[in-house]
């Protein structure tokens, strides 16, 4: 707790000085004025000491609504205009267009006022780029380029590590079967399935000189019994670093084949949850732990899947059979099995999944999830946000947000954080809707500005 | 291969029975000077045959019933001259030259009413563009460059020769575009046999059918089809060609037919090697090399992993115009190709190294045709092929090389391998598919009179497909599931001439039977209690009818409206029905064709001639309505881990656009022509309309072709060429805002390339060599997004042509 408030100290002193350098420079350069009136507003310490630039992101539609194929779009506002419900907000028409193929998993700076990209798929994927937030649609890119590219692929799985916005990770796994082919190369009907080699890859990259830092390979096994039966690691994603900054957590998804075909077998039970830990900053010495509270997989989708709190690492599952769980790594880097903390009970649903989360230094978060009783609207099942206590383990339906069947949050990656509170999108595919600021600590939720909405796009965010 | 020889059985038994019997006409046509006369029109009163002259002025007519006919010779600017001859059983083939002179009076009063092929298939009623190799073939153009300065078509190639090549006509593409030869789907030959090997000379005319596609080509063609017609005429010729140009690209190849007169046996070989390092220069936003700790530095790069080589050939044997058969040949289609890949879908900062592509077919093949089989008016033709064809794709390179064409450097410094162990992302791979393929054609034809006709044609296809990897277990490739894919087409066409010709139709219904079986391994108990491996085979059969009509009326003789209309299908293939195990899809076995209504109306004005002028302009407006399209479904928190994505029918899509063609031709030395092509293509699903994106929805191409006769030698011939392309700015992801920015990312600007080329033709006639420079101002040209094609390339050709011997 102590270390923590040191964090937010030096983090609102970097603020308040960024800040002032803002309304420095902003004086003789505003942001060009919106053709239809928008004209956001500076963060301007001096009369709201808090303010920041909060940034919006829409997915377009590719080809069906929701699937967010069709470009990111990204508009920044000041947090003073983000909560006020008379501003609205239209990035499918005023945005600025993040380079990136498939939908980008965006990261922004703890203040806000750096993005921080890496394009998914296309000529440009594994390319970094950071931009500067200057409010608007405008966006300057700083720094080199430099590409992860070459060691973990185009559609690399990225996460900003929360150490003051120096580093980035990004992970990559690659597998193969090793058969014994008892001696008869030709002969099919003696060979046995002896396991699945899986080789992770992890680069690390300094976000503020744009250049990398480091990258190893490793094989990660899992425990003999789990590989004769078929299973091994297949994705990982969401690397977390812990409290003492000496270990990194990587998320995992489990599959399975039949020993017998070698087919992908989709029947089998599902194990224990698990993580990859691996020295930091080396990047060496990987272990694999086990989780007997969660079963299922920790890889997460586009949004931060684990988070640092009070020392711990608290980490989500999803595809559990209870239903989702929050799990607890403790500081000897393993799974706190004595933290159970079970969405469908806290929840009192069934079936839930929790599809993005993020807590705020006071340990209460704010999750997306759906359930058994999800509606099966445009682009699959409707989605809700919960308040978490994460100490308490409560978590409550946000009633102040509306929820329609059109609303989902499958693609949905960012909520700004801003001390106690913090801002998220909600608006159905297709439909306008708006910014909602939730103070974690009073449970007060704002109605924050319009978000303009374009046909089959929706929100994945605010940063 | 039960049906095959069956048909050859049946075959045999014909040839007792047939009795009419054909001949052919032959010649060629000069001015009073000797130089020959290029695009004469030659046609044979009564019959509605007629062809033009080739660039040396010869004309062949085949099929010509036993009788006797007048041979009509002419052409603007000269005097009409006609000949009769008589064919007689003892006299099948029968040469007369001609020598026309130049005409001095009014040239209003001269009406040419003879149409060549080119203008017979284009006034069917279809909207159609039949594409002539003639010039092209002595040229160093390529069968796929040809075809792109076509109306309504659009060629998009990833990268130089013998790169990947996808079709768009009037903006539909992929699976909805069927390609043929000689009626045959390309499916059967494979890439080795493809509009990228296949030479220009060894093809007769390309059809081009856009939306509405006759019965005699069936296939589920949702939105068109391509037919390469390769040459099938029987008169004596031995022609070859050399071509050498930029980026070591050699093309060579030989054609030669002899026919014995006495006996009619003919013999007839083409062969064809192509290669090209394809070492062009790119550069761009990701043609870098990273140093240490990743910075990168930008550079202009030559590919160094693109080589294309592309060997192949048909060989047969057989007889000509004789009684029994106008054609009945057997013989052997062998083809195999090489093709490094430089680079993913994408240009990257990683280039590959040793990533390669293998194919090889050998197939067999028979021709059987026969005008007037039993009884006048009934013709018969068949075309089988059979054998087998393979492919394989190497990747087993771990090492990571950069665009330097080097060994690449990690952060480190140190060279490095990649993770995956191979160049694309995936793991290194040997994979292997073996195909057993079959296809026969068949088509009876029944003129009842000169009004009436009834055509039934039958096309039977079967891929038979076995998947290996030899970097894969044995036991893994054991429980690979296999897929085979039969298709069974059926169509029925009336066609009626009324209205003393003026009035042209065909009505046609066509029955589509597909039937896909998957085999997959599966370990069983056995009797004695062992396990044993047994295939679960599950078949799906589909079965689907559609039916269409192609019209033409000439209200005056130089003004012909066209109109055509078709309910087109295309039938899922293997992966829609039994989903894909390494795309984690599973099986949809209900899944619907998708439909299309098609709809073209266009017109025709001209030939009109004005003294030595003459000029031809057509257009078609079309629509394309599909329903049922096919894909997959979005990613969800349901299917993104549980492996449960399966096609499925979803929303909708429309094409709507206009093609308009204006061919100018002066004094025949001068000839100028230009097309444009422009459509919007949306595509629906829940209810909202998108644009669909990376599609190049305007292009426009210019020709210009000028002939010099008796240019430095008397009776030589030099003809100069020059051709403009152009592509309008598209994007890749169409951002539909008002005011965005940053957009530019995606965009891909306008493209205007220019070419320049001449031919000379020595006074023999025998030799022509040519000169081309493609992309003379050596602009940056994409046909996807940052994926370069080559710049400013030169090629010269030699041409050895014998005829008649």
């Amino acid at each position: 707790m102590k270390r923590n408030f040191l964090n937010f100290k030096s983090f609102a002193i970097l603020l308040l000085a960024l800040g002032l350098m803002t309304s420095c420079s902003s004086d003789d350069s505003s942001p060009s004025p919106e053709p239809d009136g928008e004209t956001p507003t500076d963060p301007d310490p001096e009369e709201e000491e808090e303010a920041r630039w909060i940034t919006i992101a829409g997915a377009q539609m590719g080809e069906n609504p929701g699937d967010g194929n069709g470009g990111t779009l990204i508009y920044s506002v000041s947090s003073t205009d983000a909560k006020d419900p008379s501003v609205s907000i239209d990035p499918f028409n005023n945005g600025f267009t993040v380079p990136s193929n498939r939908t980008a998993r965006l990261q922004a700076s703890e203040d806000g006022n750096t993005i921080f990209n890496i394009s998914y798929a296309g000529d440009t994927g594994g390319n970094y780029t950071k931009y500067k937030v200057e409010g608007g649609q405008t966006f300057t890119q700083e720094g080199t380029n430099v590409s992860i590219e070459p060691y973990v692929g185009s559609a690399p799985r990225w996460i900003k590590l929360f150490d003051g916005d120096q580093t980035g990770a990004a992970v990559y796994v690659s597998t193969e079967h090793v058969i014994d082919d008892n001696g008869t190369a030709e002969d099919a009907t003696d060979d046995t399935y002896v396991r699945t080699e899986a080789t992770m890859g992890i680069v690390t990259l300094d976000l503020v000189n744009s250049q990398i830092i480091e990258f190893q390979e490793h094989s990660v096994p899992l425990t003999e019994e789990e590989e004769s039966n078929g299973y091994y690691i297949s994705r990982i994603d969401m690397p977390t670093l812990n409290a003492a900054g000496d270990k990194l957590y990587i998320g995992a998804r489990l599959s399975k084949v039949d020993p017998a075909t070698v087919e992908s077998d989709r029947e089998g039970a599902i194990l224990g949850s698990k993580t990859i830990v691996l020295d930091y900053p080396s990047l060496t010495n990987p272990t694999v732990i086990t989780s007997t509270v969660g079963h299922g997989n920790t890889n997460g989708y586009r949004s931060i899947n684990a988070f640092e709190y009070n020392g711990d690492v608290y980490q989500a599952n999803q595809g559990d059979p209870e239903g989702s769980h929050i799990l607890k790594i403790g500081a000897d880097n393993q799974y706190d099995d004595s933290y159970v903390f079970n969405l469908d009970d806290a929840l009192g649903v069934e079936e839930a999944y929790i599809l993005a989360w993020r807590p705020a230094a006071n340990g209460k978060a704010v999750l997306a999830y759906r359930h058994a009783g999800s509606a099966e609207g445009a682009a699959g099942a409707q989605g809700f946000f919960a308040l978490v206590d994460l100490n308490a383990q409560t978590a409550t339906l946000i009633d102040e947000i509306p929820y329609d069947p059109d609303f989902y949050l499958f693609q949905y990656q960012g909520f700004a954080v801003d001390g106690n509170e913090i801002y998220l999108t909600q608006a159905p595919v297709g439909q306008d809707g708006n910014i909602y600021v939730v103070d974690t600590e009073t449970g007060l939720v704002t109605k924050g500005a319009e978000l303009v909405n374009a046909t089959g796009s929706h929100f994945i965010g605010a940063w | 291969m039960k049906t095959l020889c069956s048909w050859f059985l049946f075959l045999t038994a014909l040839s007792v029975f047939g009795q009419q019997t054909s001949g052919t006409i032959s010649g060629n046509v000069k001015d009073e000077s000797g130089v020959p006369l290029s695009f004469a029109n030659v046609t044979i009163e009564g019959l509605k045959v007629g062809v033009l002259t080739d660039l040396n002025g010869n004309y062949f007519l085949e099929k010509v019933p036993t009788g006797k006919h007048k041979v009509v010779i002419s052409f603007i600017g000269y005097g009409t001259r006609a000949k009769t001859v008589e064919i007689t059983e003892n006299s099948l083939n029968i040469r007369i030259d001609f020598t026309l002179q130049e005409n001095v009076e009014n040239l209003n009063e001269v009406t040419v009413n003879g149409k060549s092929q080119k203008t017979i298939i284009e006034t069917e009623g279809f909207a159609v563009s039949a594409v002539q190799t003639e010039e092209a073939s002595i040229r160093s153009i390529q069968t796929n460059e040809l075809l792109n300065t076509t109306v309504g078509v659009k060629i998009r190639q990833n990268g130089g020769l013998g790169s990947n090549v996808e079709y768009s006509l009037n903006g539909l593409s992929g699976s909805a575009v069927r390609i043929f030869i000689d009626g045959i789907p390309i499916s059967v030959y494979g890439s080795s046999f493809s509009l990228n090997s296949i030479p220009p000379s060894m093809i007769k005319q390309i059809e081009v059918y856009k939306g509405v596609v006759p019965g005699h080509l069936a296939d589920d063609a949702l939105g068109g089809a391509i037919n390469i017609e390769l040459h099938s005429e029987a008169k004596n010729n031995i022609n070859a060609s050399i071509s050498y140009g930029s980026f070591n690209t050699i093309q060579a190849n030989a054609n030669g037919v002899y026919r014995f007169d006495k006996s009619g046996f003919t013999v007839k070989a083409s062969i064809f090697n192509n290669y090209s390092d394809n070492n062009y220069k790119v550069w761009g936003r990701r043609v870098v090399v990273a140093g240490l700790g990743g910075v990168e530095t930008p550079v202009t790069a030559r590919r160094f992993n693109d080589a294309y080589r592309s060997t192949g050939g048909i060989a047969q044997i057989g007889y000509t115009n004789v009684k029994w058969a106008d054609q009945f040949l057997v013989g052997l289609t062998v083809s195999d190709d090489f093709k490094e890949v430089q680079h993913g879908a994408f240009m990257t900062s990683r280039p590959y190294k040793d990533r390669f592509l293998e194919s090889d077919a050998t197939l067999a093949n028979i021709t059987y045709q026969k005008k007037d089989l039993f009884t006048e008016g009934l013709d018969l033709n068949i075309h089988g092929l059979y054998g087998k064809r393979n492919r394989i794709v190497n990747d087993t390179v771990a090492w990571a090389y950069n665009w330097n064409g080097e060994r690449a450097i990690d952060f480190r410094g140190n060279e490095f391998q990649y993770t995956w162990d191979s160049q694309q992302e995936g793991g290194p791979t040997l994979a292997t598919i073996k195909r057993n393929v079959a296809s026969i054609r068949s088509g009876l034809n029944y003129t009842i009179n000169e009004h009436h006709k009834f055509l039934l044609n039958h096309v039977y296809s079967s891929i038979d497909r076995e998947d290996s990897d030899a970097l894969v277990s044995v036991l893994e490739n054991t429980f690979t599931g296999d897929r085979d894919l039969t298709k069974n087409i059926y169509a029925l066409t009336y066609e009626i001439n009324a209205f003393q010709n003026k009035f042209r139709a065909s009505l046609f219904g066509k029955y589509y039977q597909q039937e896909t079986v998957s085999i997959d391994p599966e370990i069983a108990t056995g009797p004695d209690g062992n396990n044993i491996i047994v295939d679960d085979i599950v078949k799906s059969t589909t079965t689907n009818e559609g039916y269409g009509f192609a019209a033409s009326y000439a209200i005056l003789p130089n003004i012909t409206l066209l109109a055509s209309a078709e309910k087109a299908i295309r039938l899922p293939n293997e992966t829609e029905i039994f989903g894909n195990d390494g795309d984690n899809v599973v099986a949809n076995p209900t899944i619907k064709p998708e439909q299309s209504d098609n709809y073209n109306l266009g017109f025709r004005l001209g030939a009109f001639n004005f003294r030595k002028h003459q000029l031809t302009v057509s257009t078609n407006f079309f629509s394309r309505n599909i329903k049922d399209r096919i894909g997959l479904p979005i990613e969800s928190s349901l299917n993104v881990d549980e492996e449960l994505i399966l096609y499925v029918n979803q929303g909708s899509g429309t094409s709507k656009g206009i093609d308009a063609q204006i061919d100018y031709s002066f004094n025949n030395n001068l000839a100028l022509n230009f097309n444009f092509s422009r459509f919007e293509l949306l595509i629906e699903n829940q209810g909202v309309e998108i644009d669909v994106p990376n599609t190049p929805f305007f292009t426009m191409n210019g020709g210009l072709r000028y002939s010099i006769q008796d240019f430095l030698q008397r009776k030589s011939r030099l003809n100069l060429f020059y051709n403009i392309y152009y592509t309008d700015e598209f994007s890749y992801l169409n951002i539909r805002g008002t005011n965005t920015v940053g957009d530019e990312f995606f965009r891909i600007p306008e493209q205007i390339a220019q070419d320049f080329g001449l031919s000379y033709t020595f006074p023999n006639k025998k030799v022509i060599m040519s000169f081309d420079v493609k992309n003379i101002f050596d602009k940056p040209v994409y046909d996807n997004l940052s994926v370069q094609k080559p710049g400013r390339a030169f090629y010269l050709k030699l041409n050895y042509i014998i005829n008649n011997f």
